[in-house]
């Protein structure tokens, strides 16, 4: 297996407020392979945005990533200055394809301009070289290469992500995060994008995080995966593992509550009650007061990562990891009569 | 092509504009009681000659002959002669706003430009001491009122600190003997400065709160725009970020600052006086006090003009700061 290009091991991600610090990541460990699609799913709100945000020093001011390691090719970077990151990770090793592509991009600027401006400050590229690759990267992304001294605004939706995802592609970074690139996008158009975003992984050598509350996107686009929920990491391993195998009550429940073409009479999986307020010490598992399997020792402790079926890759973070699969076919026959997707990876 | 017919079409508008506030300002003026004359008559001038002289100065043909007379003239450039001077009121107001404009100019363009960086800097450092006591020091200098506040200078600074002269723009003697040589010689007299300091410093310190609050909210708001964390995260540079933080930001300041300069001009009446500047405030005061409305018409359309240009030219300006403006401005056409 490739080396790991990204490397998250037990981060703790906390934002000062006036009252209670905000605890927004507790113990998150995951890792991207080289070249490899990594899908970060979850709820709104469980801190997906916030690890991206740490990986190229994008917190907001308050925010801090205050244990762990966060590690790009090996680097620790978890501590780096603002101008340590302009150096030595930001747009020339990781791009960012952000949530809201409509308001991403300066308003008051060509987007020739904003390309040279990269070009200005990372690379020694000459003025007519960066626009050169601009036009480049529109014929890659689709749109005409008449169109880069256009303004923003003079772009529909669509198209500004396109060259969005052109300017992500601007300095050939290792890895790419695209955050909810299709969230604002119509279903026509959130194909289409996927599938630009698909068609890099051929022609261009990237890795990529994409992070998503569309846990079948990932399913279709990604090589491995994580699954968030509450500031916590439940689960993390190839798609295939995390799919067929899934051990952590969050994932279960999650994938039950997507429909699937394959079983359409299947009564869909609710998830009860709200996403919890991290204001105190997480040393709990966030994911019990709605867990229909949680028990006394799930709010004794953070929950411990278990390697699925002795594969140290595929990491639940639950203390019933073990009996899991068996408690949810209980769980989900009774609720369903039709036949659980667990079945499938028994 | 059709950001020139924007153009033209703006500039139409302005003229129109002119046109209809130099005829409001006949009008308003004559609705006045009296004219004039009514002063003379106080006087004991007899009615024979004030009858005559109001045949001389044209005021006793009817209203709208009056009128038509007045646009003819300043078609023609011909702005009339005070009553009360019996000078072209051309020479008599135009040392008066060039005196005004020297002292109102550079302070509000000051005052914005310090005001507009220190509203920044109180925006990146939202929620820090520095900007809790900003706010409150710039409005409560706004609060007292702007000739208080002058007078609260002079009692400091003059009567008791004796740093400043209390009043004038010059002391007699002097201007005496500079009369005669080009009006920029005095920039080069220490006394002048001296003269300068403290209605300058009230102007600044009166006007500081809209360049900085607004500002500062601007920057705020702007700072917490998508495109900033994009441009963030695309590896520029703080100082770059600034510049763009306080492009975007400006707008709103852009806007007012022509606005508060041209209602500046005719109006820190209360500063000149307190400080018994020799600008076109006292002037003004004193001939709508006496009717004397060839000045007083004049005045006020030098100031409407200047409004009206001011923010033609924000206008244009717009179209450049943010191109978003001036494309939609000659789409809609």
């Amino acid at each position: 297996m490739a080396e790991p290009i990204l490397e998250f091991d037990d981060v703790d991600i906390r934002y000062r407020t006036d009252g209670d610090d905000v605890r927004a990541v507790n113990g998150a460990s995951f890792a991207i392979d080289e070249g490899d699609y990594f899908g970060l799913v979850g709820e709104s709100g469980c801190g997906k945005s916030t690890i991206a945000d740490s990986i190229v020093g994008g917190l907001d001011d308050n925010g801090e990533v205050v244990s762990g390691e966060i590690r790009f090719k090996g680097e620790q970077i978890q501590d780096y200055s603002e101008s340590e990151f302009n150096e030595n990770v930001r747009w020339k090793e990781v791009s960012v394809i952000p949530q809201s592509s409509m308001n991403s991009l300066d308003p008051v600027m060509k987007l020739s301009e904003q390309a040279v401006e990269m070009a200005k400050y990372h690379t020694d590229l000459s003025r007519p070289a960066a626009l050169d690759r601009l036009r480049e990267l529109f014929d890659v992304v689709g749109l005409s290469e008449s169109r880069i001294s256009d303004y923003p605004h003079q772009f529909s939706g669509g198209m500004q992500q396109r060259a969005i995802i052109a300017f992500a592609l601007f300095l050939q970074p290792s890895l790419i995060i695209a955050d909810e690139p299709t969230t604002a996008l119509d279903v026509i158009m959130q194909d289409q994008i996927m599938d630009y975003i698909n068609g890099l992984k051929d022609d261009w050598d990237v890795s990529m995080l994409l992070i998503t509350h569309d846990i079948s996107l990932v399913f279709e686009n990604c090589d491995s995966m994580a699954v968030m929920h509450g500031g916590q990491i439940a689960e993390t391993g190839t798609v295939d593992d995390v799919f067929d195998r899934p051990r952590h009550p969050y994932a279960i429940l999650l994938q039950n509550a997507f429909p699937d073409v394959r079983f359409p009479d299947r009564e869909l999986a609710v998830i009860d009650g709200h996403p919890p307020q991290l204001r105190d010490e997480v040393d709990f598992c966030t994911f019990a007061d709605r867990c229909p399997w949680a028990e006394p020792a799930c709010r004794e402790g953070a929950p411990p990562a278990t390697p699925v079926a002795g594969d140290d890759d595929h990491l639940a973070w639950c203390v019933r990891a073990g009996e899991m699969s068996e408690l949810a076919a209980n769980h989900l026959e009774r609720s369903t009569e039709s036949t659980s997707i667990l079945e499938g990876g028994q | 092509m059709s950001r020139l017919r924007y153009f033209a079409r703006r500039t139409a508008v302005t003229a129109v504009l002119i046109f209809l506030v130099a005829s409001a300002l006949f009008l308003f003026f004559r609705l006045m009681p009296g004219d004039y004359t009514s002063l003379l008559i106080q006087q004991g001038m007899d009615p024979q000659q004030i009858e005559a002289l109001r045949r001389k100065w044209g005021l006793a043909a009817p209203l709208h002959v009056q009128y038509v007379r007045y646009i003819v003239n300043l078609l023609t450039a011909d702005v009339g002669q005070s009553f009360r001077y019996g000078e072209p009121v051309w020479d008599l107001v135009a040392p008066r706003i060039l005196n005004s404009f020297v002292l109102v100019a550079p302070a509000i363009t000051a005052t914005y430009i310090i005001g507009g960086l220190f509203g920044a800097i109180m925006g990146r450092r939202r929620g820090g001491y520095l900007e809790k006591s900003g706010i409150i020091t710039v409005s409560a200098f706004h609060s007292i009122p702007d000739f208080f506040l002058g007078i609260i200078l002079i009692a400091v600074f003059s009567s008791t600190l004796g740093i400043f002269p209390t009043s004038g723009m010059l002391s007699t003697p002097t201007s005496i003997m500079i009369q005669d040589q080009p009006y920029w010689r005095r920039f080069l007299l220490p006394e002048f400065w001296k003269h300068y300091a403290l209605p300058f410093a009230t102007v600044m310190l009166y006007f500081m709160q809209y360049p900085a609050l607004i500002m500062r909210n601007s920057v705020v708001e702007v700072s917490d725009q998508e495109f900033l964390h994009y441009h963030r995260l695309k590896g520029l540079p703080e100082s770059t970020l600034l510049r763009k933080i306080i492009r975007h930001a400006s707008l709103p300041v852009v806007t007012l600052y022509p606005i508060s300069l041209a209602a500046s001009i005719s109006g820190l009446v209360l500063i000149e006086i307190v400080f018994n500047w020799p600008g076109i405030g006292s002037l003004l005061v004193s001939s709508v006090l006496a009717r004397d409305f060839p000045v007083i018409q004049f005045v006020f359309l030098v100031a409407a003009v200047w409004v009206i240009l001011g923010n033609f030219l924000v206008d244009l300006l717009y179209g450049v700061l943010d191109p978003r403006v001036s494309v939609s401005g000659s789409d809609g056409e």
